[in-house]
């Protein structure tokens, strides 16, 4: 029975996205290697280097996993998910200790775990069941969807975590345009937005004004965060067509980036590796994008194309983010590049949301009898 | 039906077309960073063109009820320079040999020190000597040998002008220290910056410090300003008014002198301090601005302990003082009436031990008025006794006393209630009582601050309130009612009225105001017994509140209470200015 069970599996990973996998891996062991180099090589970055590999064969390990499991299984438990995921961010609100500008973690032994990460996949999870059941067609509806998503999103804003919250929201919206709303009610949303912005300034903390004042003018805080954007961007400059070289990156070895195993990866990428090598990191992320969108036209369950562009867009919104922040681009919110920055809540996730990827691919390769008998 | 998974794929293959304009949008940033502007970027990391220098923001000052300055600054200038240039082999040892040259001894190993403190990034520039006057710069300047990458930054000094008289209440600031820079969040300070080490300094450093302003400048090979990139100016911190009334912390440290001790006064309903004096003293200004390690180790370890704020951290036994609290606390509890009398033949036979009154012949009968009046022991020691050690602390604790007053400085001490629990677990014995005796006139070991005394005795004054000591009006809390029945508290200011008009304590009514108020003679093992008197004026509305702890003044009638009268008169008679900033 088990040994029958293995060669399903085996079967199953068989019809993973091969090329999606194989530019994730690239990505990975890319972000690695800047992970290695920020520290300073075998200074700080090999300590650093390791945990982010032990991280990578725990994330195969969780891929593996959920594809045997099976998205439906997931879809299944969406809602108790949720509830939980609400849950354990109201208890880390009573108990986890406030780190200054950073997501808050819970503290689990060794490791320290945000919860703010795999909320992410709980909410996809959520919006993805709920707007398969009930297609935002109606303003009624819109407005429902937008309250599913709308308590998980609140408690991440309330952390404060500003760049989490930020991509919780491009989840939401990617979720309810994907699933069919009307235009019109997206873009009545989006003025409203930017008509309440002046009245959510009164809510942001001062550090995250300044970020964004920063953002607007960088020489507004040359020696903070504004000094962050000048260095980064002469980083990234800096490493012109052909990159300095692995290790030979100055920016992040003088301690000019801040955070550079992190936030600022792609600042130590870009000045390595070049022109040249940051135009490959976007075609290996464009592929990772077009073979998920692949996956989510190919299978003919809603649930699953709205699980798949949930995965998308938080991904497609985090990588954006994170290069665009490190040429000054977009404002520094915190937020980590995926695949590329340090750190095992990120890596984890991402390759949780990757097996449903995985799975949803296995799904559709299985003739339509099969599936019927199963869910039988 | 139009099929919803139609409109599905048409918007996820939307979603999908948004996505490669947002990559090309990336695309296109690179190409302009990486390839456009690639020259600009390559010069400004490679040739180390930018550099940043952090202006220090001038300290807000600090200042009495009336404006008189305690703190405020004074323009010097550092000697600035860049790790890459100063890491250049031999540069230090030049530069220690030109200082040296004009007179200013600085060694090669301080300079080194003094690089790697502050090195932060290699273009953040270093304060390589602080504290030198325009004339010492001028001098260094116009020398062909001073290293031209160098430069000089005019700098704030602080300065104390009241120095020792207000030592222990404005402390001092210093260069932040390696453990300060690491217990406060990345960014908020670096190395080199100047911080509050104690008193108001340190406790109000948040509104003290200001914004320190940054300068990120573009220079030339020999790393000579060639034009200013960004600029932010600093911002200064907040002055502060302080409720402290210089006059009287004056007259105070004159009283004092000669003697260890301490001297409080404070408004009777809203806590402002404007007396703190602890004695002996030092002098602020030079800890300022660096004192070396010798001269260090001197103040901290002189046998009179100067560096201690005995106002708020010299710990005492109450001695009589305390009298005045276990009345209230058997009045409170019905143990005792005004009129309940006790005779007193000058010592209390228990089976274990005879307990002495101060007098050998004894007061006679005596009821609670006179009881305080002469500072009969023998009729505490009934009260005491009566009440019993679970409700004295009881009554202690409402007090506030065990704990800091919360007054607005770091460094507080609590003093000591220990009751049986403290008794069984540190020394494993049983409480006797005896010790409750020993309680009942505030020896044993009981241990309170002046702070607490003071904040014990205005509570009496005003009503019953307890107030929290302040020296910043905006800080202060609402007072906090005990809960006292106005006719016992009346009792007890009846009984302290009748110290000063014919008791104990009378000379510290010779000063033209009506005191009433508390002696105490603190039995002192190591010497001559410490005395005491807390007391409020005017005795029938009173408005200030002041207790003298003077350490091995033998009597608390003869040394401590006149002092207490003399600095009640003086405030009363010289009432805050306009400009004063206490506002409730």
């Amino acid at each position: 029975m088990n040994t029958l069970r293995l060669s399903l599996l085996r079967d199953d990973l068989a019809v993973s996205d091969k090329p999606l996998l194989f530019s994730v891996f690239l990505l990975i062991f890319g972000g690695i290697a800047c992970i290695f180099s920020a520290g300073g090589g075998m200074e700080q970055g090999r300590g650093y280097a390791i945990r982010q590999l032990v991280w990578c064969a725990v994330s195969c390990g969780a891929y593996v996993s959920v594809v045997a499991v099976g998205y439906r299984k997931f879809m299944d438990l969406a809602y108790p998910i949720y509830a939980l995921t609400l849950l354990l961010l109201v208890l880390m609100m009573a108990f986890a200790p406030e780190v200054k500008g950073a997501q808050r973690m819970i503290s689990l032994g060794v490791i320290r775990v945000q919860p703010s990460e795999f909320g992410k996949i709980s909410l996809i999870l959520v919006l993805s069941k709920f707007l398969s059941r009930y297609p935002p067609l109606s303003l009624k509806l819109f407005l429902a969807g937008l309250a599913v998503g709308a308590p998980v999103l609140l408690m991440v804003l309330i952390q404060p975590d500003l760049g989490s919250s930020l991509v919780y929201m491009v989840i939401i919206l990617a979720a309810l345009f994907t699933a069919g709303t009307p235009l019109k009610y997206l873009f009545s949303f989006g003025a409203l937005g930017a008509a309440s912005f002046p009245f959510l300034w009164l809510f942001l903390k001062d550090y995250q004004k300044m970020r964004l004042l920063v953002f607007l003018d960088p020489t507004r805080d040359p020696l903070g965060a504004g000094y962050n954007v000048i260095q980064s961007r002469i980083a990234v400059g800096s490493g012109s067509f052909w990159g300095k070289g692995f290790l030979q990156g100055l920016q992040s070895k003088l301690r000019f980036l801040p955070e550079p195993h992190t936030d600022f990866i792609f600042s130590v990428y870009a000045e390595e590796f070049g022109f040249l090598g940051s135009s490959l990191l976007l075609i290996f992320f464009g592929i990772v994008f077009t073979r998920m969108v692949a996956a989510g036209l190919k299978n003919r369950d809603v649930r699953a194309k709205l699980l798949i562009a949930g995965i998308t867009a938080w991904i497609w919104f985090q990588m954006f983010e994170g290069i665009g922040m490190s040429m000054g681009l977009m404002p520094v919110t915190g937020l980590t590049l995926p695949f590329l920055s340090y750190g095992g809540s990120s890596l984890l996730s991402l390759s949780i949301a990757l097996g449903l990827v995985g799975s949803i691919c296995v799904d559709s390769a299985k003739p339509y009898k099969q599936l019927y008998s199963e869910s039988k | 039906m139009p099929e919803i998974r139609d409109i599905l794929d048409a918007r996820l293959k939307m979603l999908m077309y948004g996505i490669f304009v947002s990559l090309l949008v990336l695309f296109t940033g690179l190409y302009f960073f990486q390839i456009v502007q690639a020259d600009k970027y390559i010069r400004l990391a490679y040739n180390n063109r930018l550099r940043l220098i952090r202006f220090l923001p001038p300290r807000g000052g600090i200042f009495d009820r009336s404006g008189v300055p305690l703190a405020v600054n004074e323009t010097t200038f550092s000697i600035m320079g860049y790790p890459l240039d100063l890491d250049k082999p031999g540069m230090l040892s030049h530069v220690s040999s030109v200082l040296s040259a004009h007179g200013i001894p600085v060694s090669v190993e301080d300079l080194k020190k003094t690089v790697r403190k502050q090195r932060w990034a290699p273009y953040q520039v270093i304060r390589l000597v602080p504290n030198l006057t325009m004339v010492q710069m001028a001098e260094l300047f116009a020398d062909p040998e001073f290293p031209s990458q160098l430069f000089p930054l005019p700098v704030w000094r602080r300065i104390y002008p009241a120095g020792a008289i207000a030592a222990n209440i404005t402390g001092f600031v210093g260069e932040i220290s390696e453990a300060e820079l690491r217990n406060n969040p990345p960014g908020r300070y670096v190395g080199g910056d100047i911080v509050g080490k104690s008193g108001i300094e340190r406790s109000y450093e948040e509104r003290l410090r200001g914004t320190a302003g940054e300068e990120a400048i573009e220079v030339n090979a020999r790393g000579r300003k060639v034009r200013s990139v960004d600029v932010l100016k600093p911002s200064k911190g907040e002055d502060l008014y302080l409720t402290l009334d210089m006059g009287a912390q004056k007259l105070a440290m004159e009283l004092l002198s000669g003697y260890r001790g301490a001297v409080v006064a404070m408004d009777v309903k809203t806590g402002a301090v404007l007396v703190s004096a602890s004695s002996p003293t030092y002098d602020n200004n030079p800890l300022a601005w660096g004192v070396s390690a010798k001269e260090w180790q001197e103040l901290t370890e002189d046998r009179d302990k100067p560096m201690l704020d005995r106002a708020i951290a010299g710990v005492y036994p109450p001695a009589s003082t305390f009298k005045a609290l276990v009345a209230l606390a058997a009045l409170e509890e019905g143990v005792i009436a005004p009129a309940t009398t006790f005779s007193c033949p000058g010592f209390l036979k228990l089976p274990s031990r005879t307990f002495r009154c101060w007098r050998r012949s004894g007061h006679g009968s005596v009821n609670l008025a006179g009881a305080l009046q002469n500072s009969c022991d023998v009729y505490f020691y009934q009260v005491g006794m009566r009440l019993g050690i679970d409700k004295l602390l009881k009554w202690c604790k409402k007090f506030g006393l065990g704990v800091p007053t919360g007054v607005d400085l770091p460094g507080e001490s609590g003093g000591n209630i220990a009751g049986p629990g403290w008794k069984k677990k540190r020394l494993g014995e049983n409480w006797y009582q005896g010790d409750t005796i020993n309680y009942s006139i505030g020896q044993g070991y009981l241990l309170l601050t002046p702070f607490q005394i003071v904040r014990l005795y205005a509570a009496i004054a005003n009503g019953g309130y307890l107030v929290t000591p302040h020296f910043v009006a905006s800080e202060s809390r609402a007072p906090a009612d005990i809960g006292l029945l106005p006719e016992k508290l009346a009792a007890v200011q009846k009984g302290l009225d009748r110290v000063v008009s014919r008791g104990t304590g009378a000379r510290a009514g010779s000063f033209g105001v009506a005191v009433a108020g508390k002696t105490g003679t603190a039995q002192n093992a190591h010497g001559m017994d410490h005395a005491l008197f807390a007391g409020y004026a005017p005795a029938d509305n009173p408005q200030y509140v002041a207790v003298a702890m003077v350490e091995a003044g033998a009597h608390g009638g003869s040394v401590a209470s006149p002092i207490v009268g003399e600095i009640l008169a003086h405030i009363l008679s010289h009432p805050a200015e306009k400009n004063e900033s206490e506002g409730d």
